[in-house]
């Protein structure tokens, strides 16, 4: 699974970034074709849901999601053999 | 299936503005619809006027948006007439405590099987942040420009004295603790009553130096209080400051109730 | 089987004509002189399986019954002159929203709080434009404990029929009148058209204009606003195309019926000299008819005032001179001045008495 901010819906409130337990979502600084700046995703594949919710069957924390007042946050599944960037943290 | 199945996706994205915490309290309230196994056929919104009560038009149910403050009024007559089918209120502090105020205690009286949701932003949104009778005092607003000078509702506390049977009260930080409540709103027979404190960034925020949505959602959580700490502080004597929100269950209990499922 | 004779009051026919027409849900606030229909309703309609609720005023009575309307329920509420006036922005919804039900208006003698025990017609002007904007209603005025009956019961049929509140205008004389009043067997059941499932929910294609019923409950999802909302039913409050379109919906779908759904009787289509009568003036024109038994007098009493059936008025070729015999001032007169060449008198008397045949037979002389 990997998280999505769907930027049709995002109004840009950055409540998202408030609640992250990880603090993968950062204010953006770019604006999108609507004049918002929709937060970015810092290293997403840190995110408990994405790694663990096929594995537990079952929605895991998910705060940004229920938080999110414009249903902007999403989880889709991943393609099959999708490049991912890896960072190495030392 | 998930809560986001609940949503009119062809309505989407809603009218509120960025930051506002009604969206958020439709997340917890339809996360807790959908752990209840309920059909959305035999499942009904209803709302009166303001901000909140835009909320049933994004839900893909039936659902009836009335005239302001009376839509108590409303759902008691759905939900007589067809106690089958599940009748959730959505309302907002101005709908449910200033007009339409007579028609909250008596449905609470009454206890009729329906869970209200209350969005409470201390404020009338929708017509530019007028005070409302949940502005606290010394708050500014487009009609209170020197602080509003009146003192205002505990909605919770006036549920619970005009007889419901589950009260209790969130904000929209505690998103999960507000999803639980709705749930155990949405399970107890009778009068169930949510208030969700929220943010309202562009009538209410703007003006009392919140300059953030952050901020604002920030201070609500600083400044709510858990009722068992308000117990222990009430056995200990201790001062209780008066800008705190108790929030927890607030009240439960088992009085004869109107309306339950047949 | 026989019918069944009983001599009852207006308001007790009326609730019974209620019960009998399949009314399931009663939401009422007790107002004088409408609370006997209340009373009845309370003691009859739990044994019928039905919903008898007093609310806490009349705001919330008329919301309460569209409440329940859309649940399928045939719904009513009863009041009098104050209570109709704080029920006037939910009638707006309900016309608004295309919500079948019915209100029976007891009138007495106003404004405020005026004579509650005394009868008047002066809410005849507020029935039909006393919401604010433009709409359309149809309004019934029995003159009899009879059509305190089948008033009601036709009230019931045309609710559902067109989807609009259908209002019973009767007056205090013939809700606490005592007369002979024949029960049918059977009464006439005309059912809402459900929605075809697919269909948009406020899109009419038939020609009558009433789009189907989709009911709560029945998964048709569907969200009823008060708005101005589009075929879908989403709010549009702010496309000019689709209020004018909607608005003008709204009230062509009775307009247009005026003809079909008129019911009145003509007595003397050649007369001069005319009396227009509803409601209990209807009584003393019919002494005075009996008594003069003249065939230069004729009679137009109107059961349907809304829409106004100004075809019938035509009937009356040789007509010099329109008498209406009123418990107001003039209202209906007034709308009668616009559909003839004519003089128009109209004979209005407040206070609270009907009108005694000695004044109408000298208004009537008056103009020889």
């Amino acid at each position: 699974m990997k998280l999505a901010i769907d930027e049709n819906r995002c109004k840009g409130c950055n409540l998202c970034t408030k609640v992250c337990p990880y603090k993968i979502f950062k204010e953006g600084k770019k604006l999108n074709r609507k004049g918002i700046v929709v937060p970015e995703l810092d290293r997403p594949e840190r995110c408990a849901n994405c790694r663990l919710r096929n594995l537990y069957g079952r929605q895991l924390c998910g705060v940004c999601q229920l938080t999110c007042p414009d249903q902007a946050i999403h989880w889709i599944e991943e393609e099959p053999y999708e490049p991912h960037k890896v960072a190495i943290e030392y | 299936m998930s809560y986001e199945d609940w949503f009119r996706e062809d309505r989407l994205p809603h009218i509120y503005c960025a930051g506002c915490g009604n969206g958020t309290i439709i997340n917890c309230t339809l996360a807790a619809i959908d752990q209840m196994g309920w059909k959305k056929e035999e499942t009904v919104f209803v709302s009166g006027i303001g901000c909140s009560s835009r909320a049933p038009g994004y839900i893909l149910t039936d659902s009836l948006h009335t005239t302001h403050g009376r839509a108590l009024a409303f759902a008691t007559g759905v939900k007589l007439a067809n106690p089958d089918l599940n009748v959730v209120v959505f309302t907002g502090d101005g709908d449910l405590a200033a007009i339409g105020g007579n028609h909250f205690i008596h449905a609470c009286r009454r206890n009729i099987d329906l869970t209200v949701v209350c969005m409470n932003n201390q404020i009338y949104g929708m017509t530019g942040g007028q005070g409302s009778p949940t502005t606290p005092r010394g708050r500014l607003s487009s009609t209170t420009p020197y602080g509003a000078a009146e003192t205002p509702f505990d909605l919770c506390e006036l549920a619970t004295a005009a007889g419901a049977n589950y009260v209790a009260r969130w904000t929209s930080y505690h998103v999960r603790e507000l999803e639980k409540a709705v749930k155990v709103g949405l399970v107890t027979p009778g009068f169930s009553f949510i208030e969700a404190l929220v943010q309202c960034p562009t009538a209410f925020g703007r003006r009392n130096k919140f300059r953030q949505v952050i901020d604002h959602v920030e201070y609500l959580k600083v400044h709510s209080l858990l009722k068992a700490k308000r117990d222990r502080m009430l056995e200990n004597h201790e001062q209780i400051p008066e800008d705190m929100y108790v929030v927890g269950e607030l009240t439960r209990r088992d009085r004869p109730a109107m309306g339950v499922k047949r | 089987m026989t019918a069944r004779v009983e001599f009852w009051q207006g308001n007790t026919a009326c609730a019974e004509g209620a019960l009998a027409a399949g009314c399931s849900f009663f939401g009422g606030y007790p107002i004088t002189p409408s609370t006997e229909i209340a009373e009845h309703m309370a003691a009859k309609l739990p044994k019928k399986g039905g919903v008898f609720i007093q609310m806490e005023d009349e705001l919330a009575s008329i919301a309460s019954i569209i409440g329940a309307s859309w649940t399928g329920a045939r719904a009513m509420t009863a009041t009098s002159g104050p209570g109709f006036s704080l029920m006037m922005e939910n009638i707006g919804y309900a016309a608004m929203t295309e919500t079948p039900c019915v209100v029976v208006n007891v009138q007495r003698g106003g404004p405020s709080t005026g004579q509650p025990t005394m009868s008047a017609q002066g809410d005849m002007m507020q029935v039909r434009f006393g919401s604010h904007g433009d709409y359309a209603i149809i309004a019934l005025c029995p003159a009899t404990v009879q059509e305190m009956y089948e008033l009601t019961v036709k009230a019931f049929n045309l609710a559902d029929k067109y989807r609009v509140p259908v209002f019973l205008m009767a007056d205090e004389t013939v809700g606490h009148m005592r007369e002979k009043i024949i029960i049918p067997d059977k009464v006439e059941r005309v059912e809402r058209k459900p929605l075809v499932p697919g269909t948009l929910p406020f899109k009419a294609t038939d020609p009558d204009l009433v789009p189907g019923f989709p009911q709560f409950g029945t998964g048709h999802h569907v969200h009823v606003t008060g708005l101005t909302h589009d075929e879908r039913g989403y709010p549009c409050a702010t496309s000019p195309k689709v209020h004018g379109a909607l608005v003008q919906r709204l009230v062509d779908k009775i307009e247009n019926a005026r003809d079909d759904m008129a019911d009145y009787d003509i007595i003397n289509p050649d007369a001069e000299q005319v009396f227009v009568a509803y409601g209990a003036p209807v009584r003393t024109v019919q002494q005075v008819m009996h008594d003069k038994n003249d065939t230069t007098v004729g009679f137009l009493r109107i059961r349907i005032v809304w829409p106004f059936p100004e075809k019938a008025l035509a009937h009356f070729k040789n007509a010099r001179r329109f008498l209406v015999p009123e418990m107001n001032l003039g209202q209906i007169a007034r709308e009668i001045e616009r559909h003839v060449r004519v003089p128009v008198r109209s004979i209005s008397k407040l206070g609270g008495e009907l009108h005694t045949p000695a004044e109408l037979i000298a208004a009537l002389e008056a103009g020889q």
